[in-house]
């Protein structure tokens, strides 16, 4: 095996989480590797085409997906650097503070080890370095929190009809919040709404992790070994003593450091820990309180959509949303409990898994043409996601069989709570009256999907149910810090990308701030 | 044999794929492997006829553009390089299993009840049995699931004919690339 150079931090996944830690731990003068299973995208490899998006999606060893309701790990999952910040959307909303106090209020779920008001400093310097354009006076469910610091970014013709829709059922919608700049900021381009956002985005008018904290990292001394897949974890006397992965020829490698930095993803953080099971951890490392892998969260999405006669201009704007609406944000309903929130107008082409031609999978031939000619141009859709409570039973767990280094496969079971399913059909229903009163001459839904992943780390006050700390310590190893949103107690209905960035820069900062006695 | 990496990408931003014409390597986009009769890598000639035939009735002009020639071209690289839909839809890779099993089920269905390969049905009976497969309950096919196949398939067709800056054209749907597709080939 080859042995590394010692390192202060290894840091496992170049994603959201990955790179943000990479980048605070080399400005603060420590030296950084960065292990990363694919490749080192740069803003030229982000060609415009849905097709071409593909490539920046999962490409490592498979994960099995099960259950009933199956995770889609292959369209939700990152790959390379940046990971799947690199294809987000930009559509970033807090939680609520209902969100974070789910087992106090309603004796259901989780609560954070932490309350709204803790984390609301956290999303308020995000969103001033990352620069977010919205209207907060507008939105009315918002919780306090600094006004946005650039304007919305324009409405286009789908959005506008589906407004009247919203408006014609007494509901509310206001511009969604988005990681997009309307106007140039932090040395940005403005976004020029032209829909691409899923191939991420070259100009870096919407943020990702290519735009600043991959460079600042690198800039900072950091080192990202690009295809290098990580074997497990290595402990003795209750520390992680180093990180063994298998480098881009396959060789095995063993890197030493002080402090582990797991950042792989909701999936493939549990996985890892599983699969550095030893005589000392028997349960794999960490699993002492056997929550390791379990509460795995995911959304439910409902896709609605209809035909008008107008041009709606449904190939402008942005992926993510133009309008947003959460009146249904609030718990509890006769029609189940769970809050949902509705993505208004996402930028549509006519190809790919969200694309016009999918949401008619009825339709070939001469009937298929017809359709998306007549979708591209008169076309309006919208989303519901849907709060997932966390189940114990959905888990990432490990697979059958063992790979050339005696890895075990990720493996995914999640099912949807009756409460969650019951929400999600409240909201199908809903979207389609809403079509309806917006004035289109059709109105259908999707069938059931799911969008992020959350969960399978929970932090928590209690070492005796959950994994690691309000900072992602974990409670069992103390220099091995886990990041990104598989700390999430419970999920929300909002996407999970800023509070993620939230959550890791009061993580990240606390680390510094007691590197010595972390690292000792 | 698969492409590896480097020659993939060295193609791939040329705008084409390495296709083999008359023993003669060059850089073609399927369109035009398909019109110069370009060799295949993975594909069969027979699997090539029963998907091509197909995604026709998916989605007709899959064809002309060249949908053997695309399909086989991203079935001959790494899965991680891939631009299939399949790769979103959590289906172990490789892929060429799923492939040759849609194709093989398709020949096979056509064999039982019309006595030819699904490339000589008539285009009636293609219709017709192509409707059957996208209702997904089909008690003589013997493949990937029917359903399923038909989501795949047609989001390839798809792909192919719309998805590409030719395709925004003929709908007249302004393309507005940051970085133009030329990797799609």
């Amino acid at each position: 095996m080859k042995r590394m150079k010692m390192v202060d931090a290894v840091i496992v996944g170049a994603g959201a989480a990955g790179a943000f830690y990479a980048r605070h731990l080399a400005e603060s003068g420590r030296s950084v590797a960065v292990l990363e299973a694919g490749p080192g995208w740069q803003h030229t490899d982000l060609q415009s085409s849905l097709i071409w998006a593909r490539r920046l999606r999962w490409g490592g060893e498979r994960v099995a997906t099960t259950g009933e309701h199956p995770f889609g790990y292959g369209f939700n999952a990152g790959w390379g650097n940046g990971g799947a910040a690199t294809h987000h959307y930009g559509t970033w909303l807090r939680l609520d503070e209902s969100d974070f106090e789910m087992r106090s209020r309603f004796g259901r779920g989780r609560d954070w080890p932490f309350d709204y008001a803790t984390l609301r400093p956290y999303y308020d310097r995000i969103q001033k370095a990352v620069g977010l354009s919205g209207d907060a006076e507008a939105e009315i469910w918002r919780p306090a929190g600094d006004p946005y610091p650039m304007p919305p970014l324009a409405t286009f013709g789908q959005a506008e009809a589906i407004r009247r829709g919203f408006e014609a059922m007494g509901m509310h919608t206001a511009p969604m919040p988005m990681a997009i700049n309307s106007q140039p900021y932090a040395g940005r381009a403005a976004c020029i709404y032209d829909g691409w956002c899923d191939a991420g985005c070259p100009t870096g008018a919407l943020y990702n992790p290519l735009v600043r904290d991959v460079p600042g990292a690198l800039a900072a001394g950091a080192e990202i070994r690009n295809h290098a897949s990580v074997i497990r974890v290595t402990s003795r006397n209750g520390r992680a003593t180093g990180v063994e992965y298998a480098d881009a020829d396959g060789e095995r490698c063993f890197q030493p450091e002080s402090v582990v930095v797991l950042a792989a993803s909701a999936v493939h953080n549990p996985a890892i820990l599983l699969n550095s099971a030893s005589d000392d951890w028997p349960d794999g490392l960490a699993n002492r309180s056997g929550q390791v892998g379990r509460g795995f969260m995911t959304h439910s999405v409902a896709g609605i959509y209809g035909l008008f006669k107008e041009d709606t201009e449904p190939f402008m704007g942005v992926s993510g949303a133009q309008l947003s609406c959460r009146d249904g944000y609030g718990k509890d309903r006769e029609q189940g409990f769970g809050s949902y929130q509705w993505l208004i107008a996402p930028a549509m082409k006519p190809n790919g898994l969200l694309g016009m031609a999918v949401t008619r999978a009825d339709l070939y031939g001469d009937a298929l043409h017809a359709f998306i000619r007549r979708a591209s141009h008169h076309m309006a859709n919208m989303l519901a996601m849907g709060e997932d409570l966390p189940d114990p039973d959905n888990r990432v767990v490990l697979g059958e069989g063992r790979d050339g280094y005696g890895r075990r496969p990720a493996k995914v079971v999640h099912r949807f709570t009756d409460d969650a399913m019951a929400v999600h059909r409240h909201a199908r229903e809903e979207g389609l009256a809403v079509m309806r009163a917006a004035g289109a001459d059709e109105a259908w839904a999707g069938p059931l999907g799911t969008a992020h992943m959350m969960g399978g780390t929970p932090m928590g006050s209690d070492p005796a149910d959950s994994v690691v700390d309000g900072y992602g310590r974990s409670h069992d190893v103390p220099n091995l810090v886990l990041a990104g949103t598989g700390l999430f107690p419970t999920a929300g209905a909002n996407n999970p990308t800023y509070t993620m960035y939230a959550v890791a820069l009061r993580g990240v900062e606390r680390l510094i701030d007691d590197w010595d006695a972390v690292a000792a | 044999m698969p492409l590896d990496r480097r020659t993939f990408l060295k193609g791939a931003t040329s705008g084409a794929v390495l296709f083999t014409v008359g023993g003669v390597p060059a850089w073609l986009t399927p369109r035009e492997a398909r019109a110069e009769g370009a060799d295949l890598r993975t594909l069969t000639p027979a699997q090539a006829r029963a998907l091509t035939a197909y995604g026709e009735v998916l989605l007709p002009g899959a064809d002309e553009a060249g949908l053997a020639h695309y399909l086989d071209a991203q079935l001959s690289v790494d899965p991680a390089e891939s631009l299939l839909m399949i790769r979103y839809l959590d289906v172990p890779a490789p892929w060429n299993g799923f492939y040759s099993g849609v194709a093989h089920a398709l020949d096979a269905l056509a064999q039982r009840r019309h006595d030819c390969p699904f490339a000589e049905l008539s285009a009636d009976a293609a219709h017709d049995l192509a409707g059957v497969i996208a209702g997904g309950e089909v008690a003589d096919w013997a493949g990937p699931p029917a359903g399923f196949a038909h989501f795949v398939l047609r989001a390839d067709a798809v792909d192919l004919v719309y998805g590409r800056p030719e395709g925004f054209d003929a709908l007249n749907v302004p393309y507005m690339a940051h970085i133009d597709p030329e990797a799609v080939a």
